[in-house]
């Protein structure tokens, strides 16, 4: 079926088709004109020989319009009018037109095809582990520095002080720390270390919860479990903060774990918890407060290692498969930069595009 | 069943929403939507959890008489206060503005006001060129600091165009080359949630 | 003990009080330094300036009390420029308390150019949900938005009526102190409609957004209270960040010379081993 029609009306060219990769809820109107119009109006009607309706006033410099009112699959006729002072005219009338549901976004294909490309890598990796082969994965100091910070704290007779970021569970970085979480509160309990966990959000708080309990559970000691420890001070980010600092202050834990997401209050933390004399890991994905993680604590896990942070812990092959398809990845990508840089230096936008994600 | 429900709902409703993001069908879009809405209502329900559990463990404190009991009293009445002015009158009502222009947000001013003496303490600390590397962010960060003020200015007129080109170049590239690797170890990590590889959200460690 | 030995021991309290001098004695005894205008914040202006008059900036007021300082004066500076073009202005925040002193800005500037609420300016309060909010805005602010702060219905109001969808937008203006803030509005709004994005961030969070600037997914940026002055001259305004330059010039000075201080004393400590 031809969507696309176009007419020419006293120097203005009119064109009209179905809005591309859409629900089929669109027509797209676009004119221009050699002469100036001060204002354009668009009418719509079902049938050509019956009235038709204003559904749009057009300023003088526009030159499209979306008519986002329009039903799958139904004919629509459409008039263009352009005014100007005493001026009028109308255009022939444009149509049938259809609009239809197109299937696949077309604009995101090579989104898509990233995705699908990086999806491949990891699983080729994880099916690898699966059947046996051995992974190399370097070592992350900050992880190993873990199991240190905890056997600190349970010689000193203190507590473990674990702060998952101020964001909630929606977030990335908050699933990854909560992953750390779990191995770390099976280390606690395992040794009778204290573990307090201060949540900014109540679902962290609740997640939390279940995470070190089961944890607890997992190495036989229920008891040591208790939810007054993981507690929800405040969604305010300034006041989550000054009760955290509290902690450290009154409670003294000898070790402070800070992994998550983390904004301004990155620095507020650390250096309090530097004043009391604990041992410090940071973790964050955020890259404006690594520099005040890695200038004010001991340890700290940059970015892409905290989500490697669960896999590394657990050392399980499928877990570590995925790292290193993760690497693939990052390869392939690197390759595409290259070529990329390559093809702007020689002037070769085709390949530049290929990668454009703005809907037009 | 307990563990597997779960992981049948992430991985289900996960794929649901990637695949819709490529579909611009109504059903996909519709369906979507209604997730988020769903999202957004257990997000916002989620706030009096929250709150219960602040109550539950001051009042708690309060009772077992635990160490600074007495400032539990001042949470908890300021807490039913907040609360009380908000639904009486309203987020335009008198005494819930007081209270936020005159005692949330210069507390939160002050907060975030103990960054410039922390800076200071952990620049003194810190910022030492102990290592080559250590040494090249020394100097940018001298370089930077200087050029964002007015005395960069009046020091050399072309000092600003400098710290641009540090922002907009060196800063830029490294900035980005950290921005991917985080992106790619977030859909490396997604993907582990998703396939169920990674359950360690749903409490006891990995699989 | 020599003074370098001394210097390695200083107390804190020592360093935040000459960080307290730095920051309160130019407030009292203003010094008046030049600010000069960075391409970014230029951006940000040219942008403003080439919207028609009624056109439709949205201003997302996404901070909170922590970061008022910084965003601000920048709220005030951008909210006087869009009444000084004519421009109507749609506020929300992504933030719970950041249409509240996107409110306090409006309040304070709207009657100085006989702007009515409704009809030039309208505040559709604090929307929930982040991300996930922005998705459905973009194509519908009907779906999201159903009254005002007040609790007006939204058809009700001229302004109102008018934003049916991002398509009905000349900007999005982000004062972002974070999450969700200007990455959201990149990713989520102009991603996906293709409405231009011009950012104000803190100053530790600035250097981020460079690499969207570059990209050109953002248009131009106010990084911190320097890119707030920098506006502010722009518009000829003498406001908060203008008179805090003074203190952040000499506290910036102060770092310098911490940073210097504390690496003679490492390679004293170096020639002493």
């Amino acid at each position: 079926m031809l969507l696309t029609i176009f007419f020419v009306l006293s120097g203005i060219v009119v064109k009209a088709f179905d809005t591309p990769n859409d629900d089929g809820s669109s027509i797209t109107i676009t004119w221009h004109s050699d002469s100036t119009y001060k204002s354009y109006e668009i009418l719509r009607g079902l049938n050509p020989n019956v009235q038709f309706d204003k559904i749009c006033e057009a300023n003088g410099k526009d030159t499209i319009f979306f008519d986002a009112d329009v039903t799958p699959n139904k004919n629509y006729y459409y008039i263009i009018k352009g005014k100007n002072d005493s001026l009028i005219n109308l255009s022939q009338i444009i149509g049938p037109i259809k609009s239809k549901t197109q299937f696949f976004n077309m604009f995101y294909l090579n989104l898509g095809i990233c995705i699908a490309v990086l999806f491949f890598a990891i699983i080729f990796y994880i099916m690898r582990a699966r059947s046996g082969g051995k992974l190399f994965i370097r070592r992350i100091p900050a992880l190993n520095a873990l199991e240190e910070a905890i056997g600190r704290a349970t010689e000193m007779g203190k507590a473990v002080l674990y702060v998952p970021g101020i964001m909630d569970i929606d977030d990335p970085q908050t699933i990854a720390s909560m992953s750390i979480l779990a191995r770390v509160a099976e280390k606690t309990a395992s040794y009778g270390t204290t573990l307090y966990v201060p949540t900014s959000r109540s679902m962290a708080m609740s997640m939390a919860q279940q995470i070190v309990k089961e944890s607890a559970t997992k190495v036989g000691r229920p008891d040591w479990y208790n939810p007054d420890n993981i507690r929800y001070v405040t969604d305010d980010q300034f006041g989550y903060v000054s009760a955290v600092d509290g902690i450290m202050v009154r409670d003294r834990p000898a070790a402070n774990l800070y992994l998550g997401t983390f904004y301004a209050e990155s620095l507020i933390l650390a250096e309090t918890g530097h004043s009391t004399g604990a041992i410090q890991i940071a973790g964050t994905a955020m890259s404006d407060q690594l520099p005040f993680f890695v200038a004010a604590c001991d340890f700290t896990l940059l970015g892409e290692e905290l989500y490697a942070a669960s896999a590394y812990l657990s050392q399980e092959p499928i877990q570590l498969g995925s790292l290193k398809g993760q690497d693939l990845g990052k390869l392939l990508f690197v390759m595409v930069i290259l070529i990329g840089v390559i093809s702007q230096l020689i002037n070769w936008p085709v390949f530049y595009n290929l990668f454009n994600t703005c809907q037009p | 069943m307990k563990r597997t429900l779960p992981l049948i709902i992430v991985a289900g409703s996960g794929f649901f929403m990637l695949v819709a993001f490529f579909i611009p069908s109504k059903f996909f879009q519709d369906t979507s939507q209604t997730f988020q809405n769903w999202y957004i209502g257990v997000a916002a329900f989620f706030v009096f959890i929250g709150i219960l559990n602040l109550v539950k463990i001051n009042i708690e404190k309060i009772q077992r008489k635990l160490r600074d009991w007495r400032y539990c009293y001042i949470l908890l009445f300021f807490l039913a206060f907040t609360m009380a002015t908000g639904f009486i009158q309203g987020r335009e009502g008198k005494a819930f503005l007081y209270m936020f222009y005159n005692f949330q947000t210069p507390l939160g001013a002050t907060m975030f006001s103990l960054l410039a003496f922390f800076m200071a303490s952990a620049t003194f600390r810190a910022f030492r060129a102990k290592t080559p590397e250590a040494t090249i962010l020394l100097i940018a960060a001298l370089l930077v600091m200087l050029g964002r003020i007015p005395v960069g200015y009046w020091i050399w007129h072309n000092y600003p165009d400098l710290v641009e080109w540090i922002m907009t170049g060196p800063n830029t590239a490294a900035k980005r080359g950290i921005l991917f690797g985080i992106d790619l170890g977030l859909i490396s990590m997604a993907l582990r949630v998703l396939l169920g590889i990674e359950r360690s959200y749903m409490g006891g460690g990995g699989e | 003990m020599n003074l370098i030995e001394r210097l390695s021991h200083l107390d804190r309290r020592v360093i935040f009080l000459l960080v307290a001098f730095a920051v309160v004695i130019p407030m009292l005894q203003p010094i008046g330094l030049p600010i000069d205008i960075t391409k970014p914040v230029k951006k940000v202006y040219d942008k403003i300036e080439s919207l028609a008059p009624g056109s439709i900036v949205l201003l997302s007021t996404d901070f909170d009390p922590g970061s008022e300082a910084e965003l601000y004066p920048a709220t005030e500076a951008i909210i006087e420029h869009c009444f000084r073009k004519n421009l109507k202005i749609y506020v929300m925040g992504l933030w719970p308390a950041g249409s509240d002193l996107g409110n306090l800005a409006l309040n304070k500037i709207a009657p100085r150019y006989n702007k009515n609420y409704g009809t030039d300016y309208i505040n559709v309060g604090y929307r929930p949900g982040g991300a996930v909010m922005l998705l459905s805005l973009g194509k519908n602010f009907g779906d999201i938005i159903k009254v005002d702060y007040q609790g007006t219905p939204i058809d009700l109001l001229e302004l109102g009526r008018a934003v049916k969808s991002s398509k009905n937008l000349g900007l999005v203006m982000t004062l972002s102190a974070g999450d969700p803030g200007i990455l959201h509005w990149i990713i989520y709004f102009h991603a996906r409609y293709g409405v231009p994005i011009c950012g104000a961030t803190t100053a530790i969070m600035a250097p981020q957004q460079y690499t969207y600037l570059g990209s050109g997914q953002l248009v131009g940026l106010l990084g911190g209270l320097k890119g707030a002055a920098e506006y502010e001259v722009l518009v000829n305004r003498k406001g908060r960040a203008s008179i805090g330059m003074d203190s952040q010039s000499i506290v910036h000075v102060l770092l310098v010379i911490f940073i210097l201080l504390g690496n003679i004393i490492l390679l004293h400590q170096k020639g002493k081993r």
